[in-house]
């Protein structure tokens, strides 16, 4: 295994053009070997695509694509070393579970007591020890989405392609599976490379994510970079909720909101290398806001609001106000906390070291 | 794995798959569907003189269709029989279309094929059968005597264009059958509640919402019915008896009888005309109201 | 379910209009076994004699079978020419569909009497034909149309997922046809052959034109119904009929079944 390439996957600057519509847009990446990796966006962005082209199914219209190192275009889906998990698991229905799992494996013409031994195995790995004489059209949801998983990780492939893998489950089976993938990841050792619009299965699962946005790679980084340090406004608001506010950078650090009564003095790291006048926009995430007649010592970013609703979920409540400009202020807080009364002006207070730059 | 053939390979077998796959039929259906159907339209600006084929290229033919009245009548009869077909289809096939698709169940599926099997039997023993139903001494009028409902045999219920009407409206109501059970199970039952719940009348509910909603199947089986109707021949041929001939029969008479082959194709071209028009006519209306929908 | 109802009304007229549609076969079956030699009310008595007249009348039978062999034949040619080309027209995108389209499923529209009588001209060329041979070109293009039709239909249906996890676990176009595609259509396939064979069997008008002094089953009843008509052709009617009946039934049942299968997730 040591003389391969640090990355299983490696994208090129790959571009999908569908006569005049871009699906994807020059895309550069590299999956190190072993990671679990999310690509992550809205429906339509292109993140398919993407995979597709990984996959085979999709001919770039320009770039590369390598798989351990070696460059796979012009390859057949049926020549590369990687194997999907599709979004309706595709379990070929005239085959029982055991025949589905072994397909891959007689098609790499693995000898017979070989593929027994390793779909037993595979059948242990996915709990559904016992089901391999079952067919697919007697199994459930959950199983069949194990059945799917199995029969991709049996042939052992350089990258495991996951196509919105838990999209047909209900809540309580996707976190149940959730983990159970996690854990699969981890004993395997295998790279993953997997494609939702669930932002929080996303964050969940994966080593790194790739956010993607009309065919164009937004940002590719760790959940935490993620979500604390998004490189564009889009970034801000597709992962997690933020308050974002159009502001203006002047000298020495001070950030003037656009319209709003509103200034905050910022780190260099905040900062970054943009120069003053930049235009910017404030990401306040709403669990660092707290809400109150008056702010704490520590907060100095302060903005007084009318409370305009006031949402309870279990151990958080949402707080939304009305700023002087008309638009809207989302704080969580804690439900142990008071709440003020609706229709009474509050004071919005944040620190200001928790607040994140974007270009505007 | 990135062979330098594999490339090659890949457009190769991209390109020609769809090209075989594709090229025995079109090729047959040039060779047995295209060329004949070329060969009638030549033929018919063509003359014939004492049984001989002679090249030429005249309208003769085509006059001559128009200058015949017995041609033109029977061209009449043709288009108001299939017309008639095509209404009493529409009419006796929609009750059940809907009984099929809404109220039968778990039944539909076996009641659909039910409705279709009798397409499948050959055409002539279905028109046999109708002779013996229909006859002067058939089933039909021996039943009406024994009832008392009539002294002597109806004797316009075989060889007439009503027992024609009779045999072609069971020959193609299943073929109506068809579109609108697929029209009527794709409106969905809570348009109709709906309906209902915004106070329309049973009525109501089905001149507004039912009967717009399952336009599609009734212009596609109406097509169906009235092309098939206008160039059937066997029914007119066992059933309608030789005193008022329709179109499809004068045109077997013209060439195996009377063998003016030129005639008879131009007669043949103006009935693939009638088709067509009946054909783009709906078609458009399909395609506008369908655009419609889409937008 | 809506409140839109007829009440018995609906229910007693589908009856009636089935009752209708399987009148004539009904009638004709009655009659088979009826011993009166010319056909009529009332019914006589029941006998089984005409079967066997019908079976041992060396033409009839004979046409019976020229009529299942030239339509064997269709059957065969039309689903081989059919199935290659609606895999391509489902699944590839092909230039000129509509225009492919209407080419393959002109047959459908075009009055039969007209192709039968093309036929005639174009075979001109070709008198050898004639006969056996040119029946069973003529059928095979038009029931290859329907065979296109349904095929098309099942391929337009059969989810991509299943060829793109076959090929991704590592079996080629070929070994993909043969694993995946051909088990999941062959259904289908059988369907459309019976179909096709039973539209074939029952095809009179241009069998009729480019028979020669062949005789198919339907044009030795037509011919027979020009004088008076003897029972064993109705009893042989009455087997043929209800084989026919179970032929189509079958075959439509299996596809309705397949396609219900194929929708479950």
């Amino acid at each position: 295994m040591s003389d391969l390439p640090p990355n299983a996957v490696e994208l090129r600057a790959v571009s999908k053009v569908y006569g005049a519509s871009t699906a994807v847009r020059e895309i550069s990446m590299e999956i190190p070997r072993g990671a679990f990796v999310t690509i992550l966006g809205p429906s339509g962005c292109g993140k398919s695509t993407l995979l597709r082209m990984i996959s085979g199914f999709v001919t770039p219209s320009s770039g590369d694509v390598l798989i351990d190192g070696v460059s796979v275009a012009g390859a057949t889906p049926y020549e590369r070393d990687t194997a999907m998990v599709f979004q309706d698991y595709a379990l070929f229905p005239h085959r029982t579970v055991a025949q589905n799992l072994a397909f891959g494996l007689r098609m790499r013409k693995v000898d017979k007591a070989e593929i027994a031994r390793r779909v037993e195995a595979m059948l242990e790995l996915v709990n559904l020890k016992g089901f391999g004489e079952r067919r697919v059209s007697q199994i459930s949801g959950g199983q069949a989405q194990r059945v799917a998983l199995g029969r991709a990780l049996i042939v052992r492939p350089a990258v495991l392609l996951l196509d919105e893998p838990l999209g047909a489950l209900d809540l309580k089976l996707r976190k149940q599976m959730q983990a159970e993938l996690k854990t699969i990841h981890r004993e395997l050792g295998l790279t993953f490379v997997a494609v939702t619009h669930d932002q929080e299965e996303a964050l969940t699962l994966s080593d790194r994510i790739a956010v993607m946005n009309s065919g164009a790679l937004e940002q590719f980084d760790t959940p935490e970079n993620l979500y604390r340090r998004p490189a564009t406004r889009f970034v801000a608001d597709f992962v997690g909720n933020a308050n974002l506010f159009d502001a203006q950078l002047g000298g020495d650090g001070r950030v003037e909101a656009t319209g709003l009564p509103l200034t905050l003095f910022l780190n260099p790291a905040q900062r970054g290398n943009r120069p003053a006048g930049a235009p910017v926009a404030l990401v306040v995430r709403p669990e660092t806001i707290a809400v109150g007649a008056t702010a704490p010592e520590s907060h100095d970013g302060r903005i007084e609001a009318r409370i305009e609703e006031i949402m309870f979920s279990g151990a958080v409540q949402q707080i939304v106000g009305r700023l002087p400009d008309g638009r809207r202020i989302t704080a969580h807080q804690s439900a142990a906390v008071p709440a003020p009364e609706r229709g009474a002006s509050a004071v919005f207070s944040w620190p200001s070291q928790s607040v994140w730059l974007v270009d505007a | 794995m990135a062979m330098p053939g594999a490339e090659r390979r890949r457009i190769s077998l991209a390109t020609l798959l769809p090209t075989a796959g594709l090229l025995p039929l079109v090729l047959w259906q040039i060779v047995f569907f295209v060329v004949p159907v070329v060969l009638m339209v030549g033929l018919s600006f063509w003359r014939s003189k004492s049984y001989r084929l002679i090249p030429d290229f005249t309208f003769d033919n085509y006059a001559a269709i128009f200058a015949r009245p017995a041609i033109w009548r029977a061209l009449l009869l043709s288009v108001e029989t299939a017309a008639f077909v095509t209404v009493a289809c529409a009419v006796l096939a929609y009750p059940v279309a809907y009984f099929i698709a809404k109220k039968a169940g778990r039944w539909r599926g076996l009641l659909l094929v039910a409705v279709i099997a009798p397409f499948w039997v050959s055409i002539v023993m279905r028109v046999a059968a109708w002779r013996l139903l229909l006859g002067e001494r058939g089933v039909i009028n021996q039943t009406v005597m024994a009832l008392g409902l009539a002294d002597e045999p109806l004797s316009f219920l075989l060889y007439s264009p009503v027992s024609t009407a009779i045999g072609l409206v069971y020959a193609y109501l299943p073929l109506y059958v068809l579109p609108l059970y697929a029209a009527i199970s794709n409106i969905h039952d809570s348009w109709i509640d709906a309906a209902m719940d915004l106070n329309a009348s049973p009525a109501r509910t089905f001149f507004e919402v039912i009967l717009p909603l399952s336009a599609p199947g009734l212009v596609v089986g109406a097509v169906f019915c009235f092309v098939f109707g206008l160039g059937e021949f066997v029914t007119p041929a066992l059933l309608g008896g030789g005193k008022q001939l329709m179109f499809s029969q004068v045109i077997q008479d013209e060439f195996q009888r009377r063998l003016d082959w030129p005639s008879g194709a131009a007669m043949s071209v103006v009935l693939l005309v009638l088709v067509f028009v009946a054909l783009a006519v709906s078609m458009k209306w399909i395609r506008r109201a369908s655009g419609e929908a889409g937008s | 379910m809506n409140r839109w109802s007829f009440g018995w009304a609906l229910p007693t007229y589908s009856v009636l209009l089935y009752a209708f549609l399987y009148l004539p076969i009904v009638v004709i079956v009655l009659f088979a076994f009826d011993a009166k030699a010319i056909p009529g009310l009332p019914l006589d008595g029941f006998t089984t004699g005409w079967f066997s007249a019908s079976l041992g009348d060396a033409r009839l039978i004979g046409s019976l079978l020229t009529s299942i062999r030239l339509a064997l034949l269709a059957a065969v040619l039309s689903t081989a020419l059919a199935m290659p080309a609606a895999m391509v027209l489902a699944w590839r995108p092909v230039r000129m569909k509509s225009l492919l389209l209407c080419l393959v499923l002109g047959p459908v529209v075009l009055p039969q009497l007209v192709l039968g009588l093309g036929l005639v001209v174009l075979f001109r060329t070709a008198p050898d034909l004639i006969g056996q041979p040119a029946i069973v070109l003529a059928h095979t293009t038009m029931t290859s149309s329907y065979a296109t039709l349904m095929l098309y239909s099942r391929f337009l249906g059969f989810r991509r997922s299943y060829i793109e996890a076959a090929m991704n676990l590592g079996a080629n176009e070929f070994v993909t046809f043969r694993e995946v595609v051909l088990p999941l259509i062959a259904p289908a396939l059988i369907a459309v052959l019976l179909l096709a064979f039973t539209d074939a069997f029952g095809e009179f008008v241009v069998a009729w034109f480019l028979a020669g002094f062949t005789e198919t089953l339907p044009i030795a009843i037509w011919t027979s119904l020009r004088q008076v008509i003897s029972p064993k052709i109705y009893a042989l009617s009455a087997v043929v009929i209800l084989a026919t009946l179970a032929v189509s039934v079958s075959a439509q049942i299996w596809i309705l079944g397949q396609s219900r299968r194929e929708s479950e997730p």
